[in-house]
């Protein structure tokens, strides 16, 4: 076969300093089905999107067909026939089939009509080409999931492209939707199309593919023949024998339940059901993680659990307090909250450090207000940032100064302060160290570990596994909305979770 | 029998100026934008198709004025929220203040008058008497004998409906307020959608101007659109953009302008002139809550 797409030495830095990619050399060959797999952030996306022009590469080489190409944007690269389909499904709504397919590239008649007969039968043969099965004339907005995505990729095939993207296509899929893409994408590839089919589902790529590349942190770990290896070779790539750092946690005697998430179900205004039957019982001095794919219900979790989306049904419950309906004042009376998001939900980036040291506190502690309410008492609240920037060795230039001054993890250091000294029982992290460097991660998991020790009952949320396994003492994986293990940290393996989360289920192959 | 054929008369020509600028309102409505300036288009088309007219002797250099007014405005419209970004709403009140501003020192300025300024050597478009019609009784009163665009509009109206739903243009025009990402990524870059639509729109308005200062009366006075620009956004958001439900829209408007007239007779004139007005306000607390609908689901 002949190698359709070269990438060579591929460099991404996302300033200041994150390496999205660190010089991936991969090439993809005419008419097969090439999967990229990793984890979050490994970097398969935006490895795609250079190829596809909607991200530049700091530096590295690109050859198309024998050809230097680089893309400056997507349209040029529909143009040279390559097109990729997104996770997030880009079509309008109130369009009919047809309409979204030849959008851009419409046939018409006199005075600029467009010819709808001429456009239908194109659109039509293309459907009848591929065996898809969908109506011309459905709107949309009418369809399935599944039915959307089709269209997506027919839009492409109607534009004659010949390299097909697929970004993690089956994550907005059910389960039996799966296999009839499979079958189209198979079809297709015996078509003559080449496929690139991003993934982190290992199943689906040993059954799909043709070949395997393997991105970890931004490298290139390796290309296999699929028919060469297997999955377990395929998760020791993808995860790395890294080193399991010695666990940080001190034995202690566990209390009481604290925090009591009574069979929470969520289903959104799409009527998928993003969250069923979530029951976590986080005791006093126990810091439980949540671990699982992004995506697979930890955003919805965090908003249920902190007011910002309604249950359908379940219940939640601090120290006895039934919070499942509170305002979310009430809740913070209980429950002290680090969100992944400082930018625009841990803080406001364009208030002065103090303001934001002061935010909830105001409003919950007497003490920092005169007059019965009307007027903050400035003294008090400079005081007591001061305490926080001494307690947490906040390094700044001065308490006026503007939030956004401060470096990442100074920024998170004075939300961990400002949390953790309201004295509420259940504290929730949601990636507490996410985008912090190594120092400061350090720091912050010193810190929720003296709350524990303080006899505090914590969940925390992270996509990162290492973090998980040092601080916390009882794992539960989320995976499609659901928990699907419950593990004693000392007791589990990272390789054991990480198939929790990659499949939902225990690994089968150590069952035999 | 009299008065109901003034009524009808009355509210057709009420109608033209609200529903010429509404029609090119209802382009940038599709697009996504949010255009508040046919009012300020408007006055300016109103200003300069006197000007037109007064210096050429030409009805015909009048509606030429108008529109090429009109389209300066529209053109800044651009170059400020299409191009720069800004908000559209503050964007289009600038607009429709600076179209006050200057036609009110350039009225006093070139004509030296204030208020109004009215004369022999403005040309105003003619009316048209259609043949065989004119003859037919009732029927003839009502459809012949209106301003030239006042036909026109008729036309245009169709050719909006036409355009929007039925070509090229339309589809993407749509696209690109539904979704411009979408339309983006068609390979359609979604603002030069936009700009199109804002200059089919200043050039309605602009004709819309020409009616008021050329049609309805032969004159300029100051604020000479008087809240019409407003009440054609409230027309098309009301009907949600459908060409046809801003005609029907339009002459109900004018129909209340009518019958505000009419009702000066048993009412104090401060009231029946409000009637437009109110049924505005309304049409945009209907906008308000349908606006809120979208948002939540």
């Amino acid at each position: 076969m002949n190698t359709i797409i070269e990438m060579q030495g591929i460099v991404k830095v996302f300033p200041p300093n994150v390496v999205a990619l660190n010089d991936v050399s991969v090439d993809f060959r005419e008419g097969e089905i090439h999967a990229i797999v990793g984890e979050n952030g490994a970097g398969k996306s935006t490895l795609m999107k250079i190829l596809y022009g909607m991200q530049p590469a700091n530096s590295g080489r690109i050859r198309y067909r024998g050809q230097d190409a680089i893309f400056h944007d997507p349209g040029e690269a529909i143009a040279n026939g390559i097109g990729m389909v997104h996770q997030e499904i880009i079509l309008i709504p109130e369009y009919t089939v047809w309409q979204n397919v030849v959008l851009g590239v419409e046939p018409v008649g006199l005075f600029g009509r467009i010819d709808e007969k001429e456009a239908r039968r194109r659109v039509q043969a293309r459907i009848q080409e591929f065996n898809f099965n969908l109506a011309v004339d459905a709107e949309v907005g009418d369809i399935s999931v599944a039915a959307r995505q089709k269209v997506e990729i027919l839009k492409l095939l109607y534009r004659d492209v010949s390299v097909l993207i697929m970004d993690e296509p089956t994550a907005v899929l059910t389960p039996q939707e799966i296999p009839q893409l499979f079958n189209e994408l198979r079809r297709l590839r015996d078509n003559g199309h080449t496929i690139l089919f991003i993934s982190h589902r290992l199943d689906e790529v040993m059954e799909l593919s043709d070949r395997i590349t393997v991105l970890r942190r931004g490298r290139k770990i390796g290309t296999v023949d699929t028919a060469d290896t297997s999955k377990e070779q395929l998760a020791q790539m993808m995860v790395g024998r890294e080193v399991i750092f010695s666990p940080l946690r001190q034995e202690q005697q566990i209390g009481d339940v604290v925090a009591d998430i009574q069979g929470i179900t969520y289903i959104d205004a799409m009527k998928r059901e993003r969250l069923k039957d979530i029951s976590i019982r986080v005791r006093a001095s126990e810091i439980v993680g949540v671990a699982g794919v992004e995506g697979n219900g930890q955003f919805e979790l965090v908003n249920v659990l902190m007011g910002l989306l309604k249950p359908t049904s379940g219940e939640f419950f601090v120290c006895g307090e039934r919070l499942t309906h509170a305002s979310i004042l009430d809740r913070r009376k209980k429950i002290a909250f680090v969100s992944q998001d400082r930018a625009s939900m841990g803080a406001c980036l364009s208030a002065s450090i103090m303001e934001n040291v002061l935010m909830t506190h105001h409003r919950l502690n007497k003490r920092f207000s005169k007059f019965g309410g009307l007027v903050l008492d400035y003294a008090q609240a400079n005081r007591f940032t001061e305490e926080v920037r001494q307690k947490l060795d906040v390094q700044m230039d001065s308490r006026q100064a503007v939030f956004r001054s401060l470096s990442g993890g100074n920024q998170q250091k004075v939300i961990l302060g400002r949390e953790l000294s309201l004295g509420a029982p259940f504290i929730l992290l949601d990636q507490p160290t996410r985008g912090l460097d190594v120092g400061s991660i350090e720091y912050v998991h010193q810190q929720i570990l003296r709350m524990r020790a303080e006899s505090y009952a914590l969940l925390m949320l992270s996509s990162d596994l290492d973090e998980l396994f040092r601080i916390s003492d009882r794992i539960v994986v989320l995976h499609r909305g659901r928990i699907v293990a419950d593990l004693i940290t000392a007791e589990t393996s990272i390789t054991e979770v990480g198939y929790f989360m990659l499949e939902g289920k225990p690994n089968a192959t150590k069952i035999d | 029998m009299k008065i109901a054929i003034g009524l009808i008369n009355g509210m057709i020509t009420a109608a033209t100026p609200i529903l010429l600028a509404a029609l090119g309102g209802t382009l940038t409505f599709y697009a996504g934008i949010f255009n508040i300036a046919m009012e300020g288009m408007m006055l300016a088309g109103a200003f300069f198709a006197v000007i037109g007219s007064y210096f050429f002797n030409s009805w015909l250099m009048g509606i030429l004025f108008a529109v090429l007014a009109s389209l300066v405005m529209a053109v800044i419209f651009i170059l400020f929220s299409v191009v720069l970004k800004t908000d559209e709403f503050v964007t289009g009140i600038g607009l429709n203040l600076f179209a006050l501003g200057a036609t009110t020192y350039f009225l006093r300025q070139i004509f030296k008058v204030k208020g109004a300024f009215s004369g022999p050597g403005i040309v105003s478009v003619p009316n048209i008497e259609i043949p065989l019609i004119k003859d037919i009784p009732l029927v003839g009163e009502i459809l012949s004998g209106h301003n030239l665009i006042v036909y026109l509009t008729l036309i245009i109206t169709i050719w909006v409906a036409y355009l929007v739903f039925k070509t090229r243009f339309g589809l993407r025009l749509r696209a690109a307020g539904y979704n411009p990402t979408c339309l983006d990524t068609s390979g359609v870059p979604a603002d030069r959608v936009r700009i199109w639509s804002l200059i089919i729109c200043g050039a309605l308005c602009g004709l819309a101007g020409a009616y008021l200062s050329l049609g309805y009366v032969t004159l300029f006075s100051e604020n000479m659109s008087a809240g019409r620009g407003w009440i054609s956004l409230a027309a098309v958001i009301l009907v949600n953009g459908n060409p046809w439900g801003i005609a029907l829209i339009s002459l109900l408007f004018g129909f209340s302008d009518g019958l505000g007239l009419f009702l000066q007779r048993v009412l104090p004139s401060q009231f029946t002139s409000m009637v437009p007005y109110v049924a505005t306000l309304i049409a945009l607390f209907v906008y308000s809550i349908r606006r809120k609908e979208t948002v939540l689901s």
